[in-house]
């Protein structure tokens, strides 16, 4: 792609942190593990929530559905930080992969999905208070929610096939 | 053994998905595969983590749907888990690691069964027990064990 781009991974691959991240032989393979660990969490709790916008586990109150944000948080967090390692030891296996680009895009649909919905309601999701807002808008930002991440993990699967990742 | 790990991997069927070069056969199959994990594990942990404790405010009777879903997660894993290992019988069906991702998973499905029958078995009332808890916390580790040995897999 851009020679900007190919500049920029042969530079952040030469750099000591990135050299530091490929000499340790078991740390990619660690690292792929709690990516997909913070994967679990992550669909395991924002899947529970959107299901809940949707009209199932409808007997659980909103504001204690909320409660296990945190731990959505967590597992988003472990991901993020090993896909950043990821990305920091081999910069080359992702700057001119399309799939990875593609999952940016999704990760960042999906990610101010969820900020906005925070921003915009967590205080009326505390206070169990959601009946004010339409309904049809959760359940879009809940379908959003539920598509953007399907495709982050897609495209996160792609990234061996369509280009060059591992 | 090893002539019938080596027709299946040479039969049509594993052919095609290990070679086929289509986005549509081993990358689309391994995507469901990551897709089953993320909904049994994930629908599992929202349980496991309710049963210890965090996010006591959620009430247990309605987490019961929770496994409905975890099937769907379980059983779409292991009809594409059977087809991954047909496309690549001869390496897979003769790695220790996998055979101890297998034992691993089978004993987190009888866990699974064994915290329906605690939580949700006597009719009407949930309880939480102390062997519940003990349950939730086994489950939590053999996914984590369960994803550490099918991660590893990709490196043997």
């Amino acid at each position: 792609m851009a020679p900007t781009l190919d500049a920029f991974a042969l530079w952040l691959r030469a750099t000591p942190i990135s050299e530091a991240i490929r000499v340790l032989p078991w740390l990619w393979p660690v690292c792929e593990i709690l990516h997909f660990t913070g994967l679990c969490v992550l669909v395991g709790v924002v899947g529970f929530f959107d299901l809940r916008l949707l009209g199932l586990f409808r007997r659980v109150p909103l504001a204690a559905a909320w409660s296990l944000v945190p731990w959505g948080k967590f597992g988003f967090g472990l991901a993020a930080l090993t896909g950043v390692l990821f990305f920091v030891g081999a910069p080359d296996q992702y700057v001119n992969n399309v799939a990875f680009y593609a999952k940016l895009i999704f990760l960042f649909v999906a990610g101010a999905n969820a900020l906005f919905f925070e921003w915009a309601f967590k205080e009326k999701v505390k206070a169990d208070d959601l009946d004010a807002v339409a309904p049809r808008a959760l359940r879009t930002m809940a379908v959003v929610s539920i598509i953007s991440w399907f495709f982050v993990i897609y495209w996160g699967r792609m990234l061996p096939f369509v280009g060059n990742a591992f | 053994m090893m002539e019938f790990l080596a027709s299946l991997e040479a039969s049509s069927f594993g052919t095609w998905l290990r070679e086929s070069g289509s986005i549509w056969a081993y990358p689309a199959v391994l995507t469901m595969h990551t897709l089953g994990m993320g909904v049994l594990v994930g629908a599992s942990t929202v349980l496991d983590l309710r049963l210890l404790g965090c996010a006591p405010k959620i009430p247990l009777g309605p987490l019961d749907k929770l496994f409905p879903i975890m099937w769907a997660g379980f059983w779409l894993n292991a009809i594409t888990g059977v087809a991954l290992f047909v496309a690549d019988a001869t390496t897979k069906g003769t790695t220790t690691v996998f055979m101890v991702k297998l034992g691993i998973i089978v004993l987190s499905v009888i866990v699974l069964f064994d915290i329906k029958r605690r939580v949700y078995g006597r009719e009407g009332s949930t309880v939480v027990t102390p062997q519940a808890r003990a349950l939730a916390a086994a489950s939590l580790a053999l996914w984590f064990a369960a994803i550490a040995t099918g991660r590893y897999m990709a490196y043997v």
